[in-house]
């Protein structure tokens, strides 16, 4: 029975695991959020100096870099290999540019200072290049949601495994149940052991799931640790920490202590009918 | 102590089990209630130790009208009683010491409590030698003295019994009822029913059932 509810315990905090150590290397990313700061064709020197000075007191901004827009010219033409007489174009049709790296991924901080600069003055265009890793960002959410409705799936699983178990143990237990009640055993005394049954479900349920986690962080780690010339570096699986194990052992807790409450309350209801 | 008034009992309304019963039952008593088979004995026993309630009519118990009482009470209600049932109701899973400490386990006697008064309880009716025994292997009449303790255990100053001797050898039979006339000797109520009243050494009251309905036999008077 507890090995029942470790294992249906263990999937979602397996999910959550893997979400969580990816969330955690995703962060460890070496990768800057970038903004691309247009500005106007016709924009004074005064003005492109007083963006940089404006860009540069932003405490987000981790490194500046102003390219003008003769050089991104220069630069076009040599990638492309033509000149501007071989293209007829007369003029330059670039624009100067501002390319800002910030020191954060937070996109509601990143979007706010987007909004500021686009306000300035003589900013045409403003443009967030956060790339992949926003994208594995929301893609790890997806699967956060997605693992919290399974676990909220499971935990019903167990409320009708262990209130199921409950109540046969109840029916083993009716003659005994039946008799206290004739001689003036309260409904709560006669729930209570099975209200304890229930809790120390959860409980031991939670923790065969925390063994079960750690051998098989423990084998996987063992694995990657073989593979750590072909990957290129290890990959390292962390635990839960002792409070996510505490909370999950609460929750199996008043789940069991739910179920088993449900039980025993309906068969009591049914002796009752009895007499 | 006991007052019954105008007592009615059915289970469906076509079928009237008790009908018009009143009487009084004071404290220190024994009691009788007789008739034959299916006279409502039983249903009579349960009004009075409160697991069923009437249809109509009004219970006394101890000045506290029962209709009165919330569910949540009741239990505490029951405690007042030592009930020995029709068919036991022994817990064959059980041995005689813990069939005879659950009425001290509900109402959270330590467990020190426990041992003295279970053993004294088992001494009184004569088994303190079977306090490891399973119930499964004693004679019937070791069973039924087996639950006259569980039901004096909690030492109450109502004893209830249901047909007590029904199926036992009239040797058996006489043992049972010396113990009941002994908690009655020490002011203990003791309700009893029977088929028929027996030869008692100690002055009782009948409460005779004739298809639900008290029959003229002594009642309510001391015979
Ligand atoms: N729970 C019940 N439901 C329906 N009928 C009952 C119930 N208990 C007793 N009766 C009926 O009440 C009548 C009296 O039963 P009972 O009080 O057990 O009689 P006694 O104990 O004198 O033999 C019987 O006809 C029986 O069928
Ligand atoms: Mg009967």
């Amino acid at each position: 029975m507890i090995a029942v509810i470790g294992i249906t315990l263990c999937l979602p905090a397996t999910g959550f695991l893997l979400v969580k150590n990816a969330s955690q290397l995703s962060s460890k990313i070496e990768y800057d959020a970038q903004i691309s700061v247009f500005l106007s064709k016709d924009i004074s020197d005064d003005q492109i100096e007083f963006i940089g000075s404006t860009l540069k007191q932003s405490n987000l901004v981790k490194n500046l870099h102003f390219e003008p827009k003769l050089k991104a010219w220069e630069k076009l033409q040599t990638k492309l290999k033509l000149n501007s007489l071989d293209a007829g174009i007369s003029e330059n049709p670039l624009p100067d540019a501002f390319f800002v790296t910030l020191n954060s991924l937070d996109t509601a901080v990143i979007e706010s200072l987007h909004d500021d600069i686009q306000n300035l003055e003589g900013v045409n265009e403003v443009i967030i290049d956060s790339g992949w890793i926003k994208k594995l960002r929301s893609i790890l959410y997806l699967i956060k949601v997605a693992l919290f409705v399974l676990a909220t799936l499971l935990a019903i699983v167990l409320i009708v495994v262990i209130g199921n178990t409950i109540r046969l143990q109840t029916l083993t237990y009716q003659n005994e149940i039946e008799l206290s009640r004739l001689i003036g055993a309260t409904d709560s005394f006669i729930q209570r052991p099975f209200i304890y049954t229930g809790i120390f479900y959860g409980l031991g349920g939670s923790l065969v799931n925390a063994g079960l986690l750690t051998v098989i962080i423990e084998i996987f780690n063992r694995i990657a640790y073989k593979f750590e010339h072909i990957l290129g570096g290890s990959i390292v699986l962390y635990n839960l920490s002792l409070n996510e194990y505490l909370l999950l052992a609460a929750l199996s807790m008043i789940i069991g202590l739910f179920a088993s409450y449900y039980a025993a309350s309906q068969s009591l209801k049914k002796i009752k009918k009895n007499f | 102590m006991i007052k019954f008034s105008n007592i009615f009992k059915s289970f469906s309304p076509a079928n009237e089990v008790l009908q018009n019963i009143s009487f009084e039952i004071n404290s220190g008593e024994l009691i009788f209630v007789t008739g034959s088979s299916g006279a409502g004995k039983s249903t009579l026993i349960k009004l009075i130790s409160a697991l069923e309630k009437p249809t109509s009519g009004e219970i006394i118990f101890e000045d506290q009208n029962l209709s009165d009482l919330s569910n949540i009470d009741m239990p505490y209600l029951r405690r007042k009683f030592g009930m020995i049932f029709q068919d036991h109701k022994l817990l064959f899973d059980r041995n005689c010491f813990e069939n005879v400490a659950l009425p001290l386990s509900i109402n959270d006697t330590t467990s020190v409590d426990i041992n003295r008064r279970v053993r004294a309880a088992l001494n009184k009716v004569g088994l303190l030698d079977k306090e490891k025994v399973m119930p499964i292997t004693l004679s019937g009449g070791e069973q039924q003295r087996l639950a006259i303790a569980r039901a004096i255990v909690s030492r109450p100053s109502i004893l209830i019994a249901d047909e007590p001797t029904g199926n036992l050898d009239k040797k058996y039979a006489d043992d049972i009822m010396n113990i009941f006339y002994s908690f009655q000797q020490v002011g203990v109520t003791v309700i009893i029913s029977s088929h028929e009243a027996p030869q008692s050494p100690i002055k009782f009251k009948e409460l005779h059932l004739i298809n639900g309905e008290l029959g003229n036999k002594d009642v309510p008077l001391l015979s």
